[in-house]
């Protein structure tokens, strides 16, 4: 074991002395992640509306220009539907936020100076807190409007007096003062009103705390509405999996040259005149081509994690991890057993590998492929190896949906390399 | 004692090595001389168990060469520059002594050894990269002998080499010899074998044509001395077996003598006649 760990460190040692090799096994894999997830996110500058589903359970002329209001809102992009629709877009995370106005909003909108604030549920996952808080800043501000309204437009004025004034008459839960106070002075407001018709200044508004607080524009109530996660957290889950591939895609060509290379250089003569086995010759070269993969894995999901958001679950991370270095050890053995010189064994193995990255889904996601690409990309290691890592990171695949992707892989892996250890002629040519 | 029977190698249409069969004694160098493509590579890759023979055995002390055993005994230095140019001098060593059982503790000491005894201690540290190709050589001898190995094969060790780092790599050669190993020897320089080989080996189309001491060589296939002597009479010339003899004669009839020159028969003299003077490409 000693003399496989000692090949292993001398191949670690001259990957890191080549720095070419370096930028692209490393540095190369995250830029094209954070590039291209850039790119996809939209934070170039694009728009940042939120998208929300309203559900009008009112339907009546308040609420409808209520509704009215959010769509013409620049903060929402809005799309009608039911309140069952609205909460399944949420959930599958197809929208934001839903906003649901009740029966009895549009009576609610009217009263200025009695009974409740017209209420407003909002369905919003509950980790989403900073777009829940906006979403109510923003519905606030529509909310004031009622009172711009009600202020700016006498007859409206008028209206809202004779109904806060029936109000009042029907609500027992008003004290007896406040009733006689009010009763006083909402009819002296309303002969007010009269006579400021056409001043166009208006009253002013000023509300008092408290829920029930008439005076609120609106009473927001938040509903959890948990996001099923069965779609990707953000871009960067896309483009980690497309990076990784890239990364063992650099892993693999570099430890097939090392192999030809030790031929043409001679020092594979040295290797095979040590008392060293054939087969320990072969694995100190798999075992630095695996090691090399988990590095790089390691590498670009801590930064992954800790700096582009992507949540992962481990163990099954771990499982596709383990099942693409298989997969691309066993790849790397065969290329290396296919050619003379380190040049033919770089073009094969760049031209199989783009080859299969292109099908595979290391350069446009899998799932905006057309069908007939799609199904063309189950002959790639390459889309195994992504789908292995997406169901660790966002498509929620159980333990036994992992299975399918890792025993593929570890099927590739091990049919290429007992290919590649046969095939593979150590001895100079 | 390396013991060769009868061995035979094919690489497809090729006959690579037809039937040779030699002994070399432990402690001599030997050399085996050749034409390019004439068997020596493939004869020494047998003989470390590089590669196998169709027929025929190989044995260094009765054991079979590809055996843990005997690698522990042998030493190559490959016709390339075997050795990692982006690694240090040290860390090429450390490498390839950790392929053998050398304890720990020792491996130090042994590499301090190999790189004084080819003259690159104030190299250690530097990269393989940076040094001159009569340094890689040298270098390439260290890492073959760091496992103090009774067989050192040396496949034209010094192909590319100034003057001075070849003749660094001639008293490598002759130290090892008195250090009780066995070297074997291939080259295409007939000085190198005259000067340090205690027996050759002359191999063409993957025979062996001759077999000997250098002396033995030139008696049985290096032919007559050439002398020339300038005197009054003009310039004589003529081929002696005995010159010594024919000299004393010729002399006796010649007056006033300006000038003799003599061209004795060397190794290079055995090779062209045994390989004749067609170019091999």
């Amino acid at each position: 074991m000693n003399k496989i760990l000692a090949l292993m460190k001398k191949d670690f040692k001259l990957l890191f002395r080549d720095k070419m090799a370096v930028f692209f096994t490393f540095v190369f894999p995250l830029v094209f992640a954070f590039i291209f997830g850039s790119i996809f996110s939209g934070d170039g500058g694009g728009s940042k509306a939120l998208k929300v589903a309203v559900v009008d359970l009112d339907q009546t002329e308040q609420s409808k220009a209520f509704v009215e209001q959010i769509s013409e809102a620049d903060e929402f992009t809005v799309t009608l539907s039911t309140e069952e629709k609205a909460k399944d877009l949420v959930r599958r995370g197809k929208r934001v936020a839903y906003f649901i106005l009740p029966k009895g909003f549009g009576e609610d909108y009217k009263g200025v100076f009695a009974g409740s604030p017209p209420e407003v549920l909002v369905g919003i996952d509950p980790s989403r807190k900073a777009e829940a808080g906006y979403l109510e800043g923003s519905l606030m501000k529509l909310g004031i409007n009622r009172f711009e309204q009600a202020f700016s437009d006498p007859t409206a004025m008028t209206e809202q007096l004779d109904a806060s004034i029936a109000q009042i008459q029907d609500n027992d839960d008003i004290p007896e003062e406040w009733k006689s106070l009010l009763n006083d002075y909402l009819p002296k407001m309303k002969e007010l009103t009269a006579q400021e018709i056409g001043s166009g200044e208006g009253f002013g508004f000023g509300g008092e705390e408290g829920a029930e607080n008439p005076m609120m524009p609106l009473k927001v109530t938040k509903q959890e509405e948990v996001v099923k996660r069965s779609g990707p957290q953000n871009a960067f889950a896309i483009t980690i999996p497309q990076g990784v591939i890239w990364a063992i895609m650099g892993c693999v060509i570099g430890f097939a040259i090392s192999i030809v290379q030790e031929k043409t250089l001679g020092t594979m003569s040295r290797l095979i005149v040590a008392p060293i086995s054939r087969t320990q010759i072969v694995a100190g070269k798999a075992l630095g081509c695996f090691v090399a993969q988990i590095a790089v894995v390691t590498l670009l999901f801590v930064v992954a994690y800790f700096i582009l958001g992507v949540r992962f679950n481990l163990p099954k991370l771990m499982l596709a991890a383990v099942a693409s270095g298989i997969c691309f050890v066993g790849l790397m053995m065969f290329f290396a057993s296919l050619a003379k010189t380190e040049r033919s064994v770089a073009g094969i193995t760049n031209a199989f590998l783009l080859m299969m990255g292109m099908v595979g889904g290391a350069m446009i996601p899998l799932f905006v492929m057309p069908g007939w690409m799609q199904a063309i990309s189950n002959f790639s290691p390459v889309k195994w190896a992504i789908v292995a890592f997406e169901g660790a990171i966002w498509r929620d695949f159980s333990y036994g949906e992992m299975m399918t992707p890792v025993l593929i892989l570890i099927a590739i892996g091990v049919v290429a390399f007992i290919l590649g250890t046969r095939m593979v002629k150590l001895e100079q040519a | 004692m390396i013991q060769v029977n009868a061995l035979n190698k094919r690489f497809g249409s090729i006959h690579a090595v037809k039937d040779i069969s030699l002994e070399i004694p432990a402690g001599q160098i030997f050399g085996l001389l050749g034409p390019n493509g004439a068997g020596k590579s493939t004869s020494i890759s047998i003989m470390t168990g590089l590669i196998g023979c169709d027929s025929g055995s190989v044995t260094l002390d009765g054991l079979n060469p590809q055996s843990k055993k005997a690698r522990l005994k042998i030493g190559l230095i490959p016709q390339s520059i075997a050795l990692y140019e982006e690694l240090s001098a040290l860390d090429n060593l450390s490498f390839f002594a950790s392929l053998y059982d050398i304890p720990k503790k020792k491996i130090s000491e042994k590499m301090e050894w190999a790189l004084d005894f080819v003259g690159l201690s104030d190299r250690a540290n530097d990269r393989v990269s940076q040094f001159s190709g009569g340094m890689k050589r040298r270098l390439n001898l260290a890492a073959s002998i760091l496992h103090d190995p009774d067989y050192i094969f040396m496949d034209e060790p010094t192909a590319g080499v100034d003057p001075q780092s070849r003749n660094k790599l001639f008293e490598n050669v002759l130290k090892l010899k008195e250090l009780g190993k066995t070297v074997i020897y291939t080259t295409h320089y007939m000085e190198e074998a005259q000067k340090l080989c205690d027996k050759v080996g002359i191999i063409d189309h993957g025979q062996l044509l001759a077999l000997g001491t250098v002396d033995e060589l030139l008696s049985r296939y290096g032919g007559d001395t050439k002398v020339s002597i300038s005197s009054e009479q003009g310039v004589k010339h003529f081929e002696s077996g005995d010159v010594s003899k024919d000299l004393i004669e010729a002399l006796k009839n010649s007056n006033k003598v300006y000038d003799i020159s003599m061209n004795r028969p060397d190794l290079e003299t055995v090779f062209l006649n045994l390989t004749g003077r067609q170019l091999r490409d």
